[in-house]
């Protein structure tokens, strides 16, 4: 049921649509965003037979803050998503996620794929090069160094939202993405650049997918053709048009999503 | 003055020359032949330009993109000598390649006589499989029909144009800069002009304000270009991937980031 639920002693704030005996999916936001990402989504998942659940992560939306302050490990979020599927007596679930949140859906696979019947993890790879730059997010950490930020981040958002996407809801994804809280985004920031799984691809057996807009400027597509090469049978997709949120870009994702957990679940071969 | 000339007998004048252009040659088979007369030429018989694989000498590609530029038909009496040439060697050239020179006017300033201006070219040698062997800029003195004026709209960094994007600014901005009072520069290549506000009124542009500026927006000229040429203004998108940058006072930098986008939208509205 939607509501309020401590996890792991985060009061959070989740969202659970559809039958409770349906085969469950997690939808994970990006940084410093909410939930309320995947609005559009949601109904269509809910139609083609899924039982969604959207998390927002500690720290963000309508969650409050994690017990130790704004999360940079995203190793502690993954954690933390499993007590939450714990919690709701999810033995096991598929994941998709976007940006930090397809990160931790990666970091999902390599610790816990026996749990996983299919992970999609978009706009992430398993490791950035470092990049941004650690220091700098750390700096911008400090409100009184980060100036303008609320236009930073709506201006920011439209540089990476993909050029297939319609000017009017182009506006809309920036506009909804100017409410995040600065030091929360940061902190994830942090996590995303430091976060480096590299070296345990070869241990995630559930079925995965990555996917990547071919203009989000956040991701390197090779790094992330790299990831899959190393991930066994993982698939990757490579969107022309689509920037840095394919959920709130692509119109009819739902059914788009739909058709790649449909892929993984039954084996069958990507187009 | 000179008698109007006719474009095809004698190539074009100053005025001809718009900012922006862009011309492509046909393809010019790499041989053998070319190898050999090169390095008789040149003198340059290093084992790097000989035996099977051979590298042509790097000022090959220039003598060439010279001589692919001539085929353009571009440039008849009015041509008065070469002033520079800025060069980059990005892979070799060897025999076989079929080489392309891909043409774009950069930059084109009236001279302090008035009777002629210089004429600065992108050149870019690209082979047929898509890759580019070598790319620079060369600056022409081209004699010039009228005494003037030019327009400004593509006369990045100098006074005219920043008086230009000035007049073009939404009024949105006035309102942005209501508490700032600063100085922005705006650069391109070696030209900069400063925009002296107060209050949200720009009270002078000029050559270089009596305190400096508080920060310089820095880009080459082509990428000035792509700033008012792209579909939508790609502001941060450049500067995300650092094709466009800054000097000076970062943080003011980032606090006008909605101001420097509606400036750049104004210099768009005026190119």
């Amino acid at each position: 049921m939607t509501g309020y639920r401590s996890v792991d002693d985060t009061f959070a704030f989740v969202e659970d649509h559809g039958d409770p005996a349906s085969p469950a999916l997690l939808c994970l936001h990006t940084a410093g965003q909410s939930g309320v990402q995947w609005r559009h989504v949601v109904p269509g998942l809910v139609e083609a037979g899924h039982r969604v659940v959207v998390p927002d992560l500690p720290g963000h939306g309508r969650s409050e803050p994690a017990p130790g302050g704004p999360v940079d490990d995203l190793g502690a979020y993954a954690g933390w998503l499993l007590a939450l599927a714990d919690a709701l007596g999810l033995d096991r679930f598929a994941v998709a996620g976007c940006s930090i949140g397809g990160k931790i859906a990666l970091d999902l696979a390599v610790r816990a794929s026996d749990r996983l019947t299919a992970v999609v993890a978009m706009a992430a790879d398993a490791w950035t090069g470092g990049s941004p730059s650690p220091r700098g997010l750390r700096r911008e950490l400090v409100d009184v160094a980060a100036p303008s930020r609320a236009d930073r981040t709506e201006l920011g958002t439209l540089a990476v939202v993909g050029r297939a996407t319609d000017p009017e809801r182009a506006r809309l994804i920036a506009a909804m993405h100017r409410r995040e809280d600065p030091v929360v985004s940061n902190s994830d920031l942090l996590g995303w650049a430091s976060h480096d799984l590299r070296e345990r691809l070869g241990e995630v057996s559930c079925p995965l997918h990555l996917v990547v807009g071919a203009d989000d400027l956040w991701l390197d597509v090779e790094r992330v053709r790299w990831a899959a090469s190393r991930i066994p049978g993982a698939r990757c997709t490579v969107l022309d048009g689509v920037g840095h949120y394919p959920m709130e870009e692509i119109p009819g994702f739902a059914a788009v999503l739909d058709g790649w957990l449909r892929d993984l679940t039954t084996g069958t071969e990507a187009a | 003055m000179v008698a109007a000339p006719t474009a095809m007998d004698t190539g074009r004048w100053f005025e001809d020359f718009a900012v922006g252009e862009r011309f492509t040659s046909a393809g010019r088979p790499v041989t053998a032949d070319d190898l050999a007369a090169f390095t008789r030429l040149s003198g340059d018989d290093h084992p790097l330009h000989a035996g099977p694989g051979a590298m042509l000498q790097g000022p090959f590609g220039i003598a060439v993109a010279m001589g692919l530029m001539q085929s353009l038909g571009l440039h008849g009496e009015a041509v008065q000598g070469l002033l520079d040439t800025h060069w980059h060697y990005r892979a070799p050239i060897r025999v076989g390649d079929v080489l392309h020179l891909e043409l774009m006017i950069l930059r084109a300033r009236r001279t302090r006589s008035g009777t002629r201006g210089t004429v600065t070219r992108h050149m870019r040698l690209v082979g047929d499989d898509g890759a580019t062997r070598q790319e620079g800029t060369t600056t022409a003195l081209v004699a010039a029909r009228t005494s003037g004026p030019d327009d400004d709209g593509r006369a990045f960094g100098t006074v005219g144009w920043g008086r230009a994007v000035v007049d073009a600014l939404d009024p949105e901005t006035a309102a942005v800069l209501e508490t700032w009072d600063g100085t922005i520069g705006l650069r391109c290549d070696d030209d900069e002009v400063h925009l002296r506000v107060y209050r949200g009124a720009v009270i002078d542009v000029s050559r270089r304000a009596p305190h400096g500026a508080t920060f310089t927006l820095v880009a080459d000229a082509a990428t000035w270009l792509e700033l008012v040429e792209a579909p939508d203004n790609p502001l941060l998108r450049l500067a995300m991937t650092g094709r466009v940058s800054a000097t000076g006072d970062g943080y003011e930098y980032l606090r006008l980031t909605r101001a420097l986008h509606l400036i750049v939208d104004a210099a768009r509205a005026i190119a």
